[in-house]
């Protein structure tokens, strides 16, 4: 075998061989389906409950209200006889009621009904209520204006808008689909940080142990560095392989055990959620199931999203791996190395705090330049690409370009941090500072 | 004919940044012997050690290993043991002791068959699945020992090989050392601590300033350093000693312990032992004379200090 080639069986084989890696194999997957699971859990229960005390001055609401959703909210209407104010006191000292739900007589005019609460309630909640005392509201006008309520029903629509790409039929719901990439760029974003981290440590842990200076006699620091940072790379290359496989293996189980409840939730809240995606863990009811299950299965293009995840976290991995790398080396403990990652972290979370802006303009230059730079390309472009490839999508010519500019990067970055290697790992002593490892770079 | 030296520096020249840290060094290093490698802290060793090594590559100059350019292929054919120990200290000690010897060339068999052999001359087979943090720092020495010679080097390189040994443990590698030098192994040695180079080292030179300043056998050296002082230890009156003779030579120093005087002292050219016996003779009861050779300390410190 090689000596780079046992170097990374070394790194390699240590690395997976450890109770850590073993544990977070496991752990990972579950804490981010736990985590799901349990916001989905919580959510279920927050949305189960209301008693709401109805007190109506304007006298039009009763008998109109059409509450399609009586498991969780529970209308009582207070006595006649009972003010506004007599109705707070009830609130406040009967603990059976959560809201106050007032109409004042002006409703038809101010248009501002009040809604008077213990705890907060939530904003599916808020919705539901504003949507139920709306359509009251519009029964009593179209009674008051003797319109036929059939016809009303007929008139009154809810339309979901399909977003499709002319030029790619294909390309439907874009934005939706932008939300996988999310998931992927952060996963990037996770191992990414993961790993290179874990590459700066093994080479501070090298130096600090004196053993590098016996490596280094048997082999050139370029390959002891390359063999780290590739044998590191396979670790977490195989970390995602399991976790993907445990995290899939969970979602199905989890969905098809899910599929079976009972939906409890307003259809035109799920409806909004779906439209807008603002909140995918909603997915307790069978329609909502079935969309994402037809979604995931059908409307993303897993190879694709797959093949190039592989791509870009290699690239990604290999610029701040080899980076992480130099600092390693040019340090003599890990607390010296703040000052030096701060350069290097900033362009990672300024591209996770992007993509939302991305998401929502995938076709503005700056979607366009965030995914071309090799410092935020890595996860900017997981989302261009999940949004689609090809006509009115990102295209192909923007693809290479970006990964030709990543590995071109890369090769660049080590070059410097195979110089900076070199040098560092070898002083002990002073930390060194910005303009000495530029002298190591020229020198 | 065979070669008689194993390394050759001519003209070499390594400077860091503002820093030159070997000016035009020439150094032979000859086949088969204990080399002793002194000098300062930061004089040039380390420097020399790592170009010997080919961690550093010289600014200028060239290095000869048996009579041809210092290349990778040569790494087989070194041993380096650094000063500054180090072996990870959650691997097992046999996989790193493994992997190792695989990185200096040695395939997986030759790698197992040698570090067995090795594991049961030193008694310590049972330490194989052990990590180096359950070993004490000597025991941790005894296998970067075994990691450093494992592939039968031609060239030893030992940067202070005894540092933080028990004398026992001490001796172990020193008697390691001379069988090694039996196999015609060169064994360069780079040390402090001057009674093991005067008592295993053939030759050594001093690097001092970036510079070569001294080089030789350890006997030539010594000699080099040679005074006319003598030590006398007698009975009788220290005034009787030194009123003896007037003149030809200046007494370095003198002690009592338990009525027994010793004295050293330095004789110029023109008066002999003898003579000067002859003065003091019938003063003083003399125990013993002895002519006060320099140790490589003296030598050392003379080279470097210019005392």
């Amino acid at each position: 075998m090689s000596k780079i080639g046992l170097i990374i069986k070394r790194e390699y084989s240590t690395r997976v061989k450890k109770k850590s890696f073993i544990i977070m194999s496991i752990l990972g997957p579950l804490l981010i389906v736990g985590f799901l699971a349990f916001t989905v859990y919580l959510n279920k229960k927050d949305s189960n409950s209301y008693k709401i005390l109805m007190v109506d001055d304007a006298h039009i609401l009763n008998g109109k209200i059409r509450n399609n959703s009586k498991e969780k909210y529970e209308l009582f209407w207070a006595p006649e006889d009972k003010s506004y104010e007599e109705a707070q006191e009830i609130l406040k000292k009967d603990k059976s009621f959560d809201i106050l739900l007032y109409i004042p007589s002006n409703i038809t005019y101010s248009k501002t009904a009040k809604c008077l609460y213990k705890s907060i309630p939530s904003t599916a909640a808020q919705k539901h209520l504003t949507s139920i005392i709306n359509e009251a509201i519009e029964l009593y006008k179209i009674e008051i204006n003797e319109i036929d309520e059939e016809a009303y029903r007929s008139i009154k629509t809810k339309i979901n808008l399909d977003v499709i790409d002319i030029g790619n039929a294909e390309n439907k719901n874009i934005q939706r689909k932008a939300y996988v990439g999310y998931v992927f760029a952060f996963l990037i974003y996770i191992f990414i940080f993961m790993y290179a981290v874990q590459v700066m440590k093994g080479v501070i842990e090298e130096k600090t142990n004196r053993i590098v200076e016996v490596i280094i006699s048997s082999v050139k620091s370029f390959h002891l560095m390359m063999g780290k940072i590739i044998g590191i790379g396979l670790v977490g290359f195989t970390q995602f392989i399991i976790w993907i496989t445990v995290i899939t293996f969970l979602s199905i189980s989890i969905l098809l055990s899910t599929s079976t409840e009972k939906n409890s939730l307003n259809s035109d809240v799920i409806q909004e959620n779906v439209i807008t995606g603002t909140n995918p863990v909603l997915a307790n009811s069978n329609e909502k199931i079935d969309q994402i299950s037809q979604f995931l299965l059908y409307e993303i293009d897993w190879s694709n999203m797959f093949i190039f995840f592989a791509i870009y976290f290699i690239g990604g991995y290999l610029i701040y791996g080899s980076l992480m790398a130099a600092i390693g080396s040019a340090v003599n403990e890990e607390t010296d190395t703040q000052q030096f990652m701060i350069p290097l972290t900033i362009p990672l979370i300024f591209s996770l705090t992007m993509i939302p802006h991305v998401i929502d303009n995938p076709s503005s230059s700056t979607a366009f330049w965030l995914s071309e730079i090799p410092f935020t390309s890595p996860l900017i472009m997981m989302v261009r690409i999940a949004m689609g490839i090809g006509e009115g999508g990102v295209e192909l010519w923007e693809i290479i370009l970006s990964i030709f500019l990543l590995f071109t990067t890369f090769v660049f970055c080590t070059w410097i941090s195979g110089k900076i290697y070199k040098t560092g790992i070898l002083l002990y002593g002073k930390k060194p500072s910005y303009r000495d490892i530029y002298k190591w770079i020229k020198s | 004919m065979p070669r008689k030296n194993i390394i050759e520096l001519n003209g070499v020249n390594k400077s860091y940044q503002n820093f030159k840290a070997l000016n035009n060094l020439n150094l032979k290093i000859p086949k088969g012997k204990i080399f002793g490698l002194l000098g300062p802290n930061g004089a040039g060793k380390t420097t020399l050690i790592r170009i010997l090594n080919q961690i550093l590559i010289p600014d200028s100059g060239e290095v000869l290993f048996n009579g041809e350019k210092l290349n990778q292929k040569n790494i087989i054919n070194i041993g380096y043991l650094p000063e500054e120990r180090g072996l990870y200290r959650k691997m097992k000690i046999g996989n790193q002791a493994m992997y190792l010897a695989q990185l200096k060339g040695l395939s997986k068999k030759e790698a197992k068959d040698r570090l067995d052999y090795w594991f049961d001359k030193f008694e310590i087979s049972n330490w194989w699945n052990k990590k180096i943090e359950d070993l004490s720092k000597g025991m941790a020495q005894k296998i970067q020992f075994i990691v450093t010679i494992l592939h039968d080097p031609d060239l030893l390189i030992l940067d202070e090989p005894f540092s933080g040994l028990d004398p026992v443990n001490s001796k172990l590698i020193k008697k390691e050392i001379q069988e090694l030098k039996k196999k015609k192994t060169t064994i360069i040695l780079s040390t402090h601590d001057m009674n093991s180079v005067e008592e295993i080292c053939d030759e050594a030179a001093i690097i001092h300033n970036s510079n070569k300043i001294l080089q030789g056998k350890v006997s030539d050296l010594k000699d080099q350093f040679q005074t006319n002082q003598w030590k006398i230890s007698y009975k009788g009156s220290n005034m009787a000693f030194t009123n003896a003779i007037w003149g030809g030579w200046k007494l370095i120093s003198h002690e009592t312990i338990n009525d027994i005087n010793t004295a050293i002292i330095e004789l110029n050219e023109k008066l002999s032992m003898n003579d000067f016996l002859k003065g003091i003779i019938e003063k003083i009861s003399i125990i013993e004379v002895k002519k006060n050779t320099p140790s490589m300390q003296d030598v050392f410190l003379k080279a470097t200090t210019n005392e």
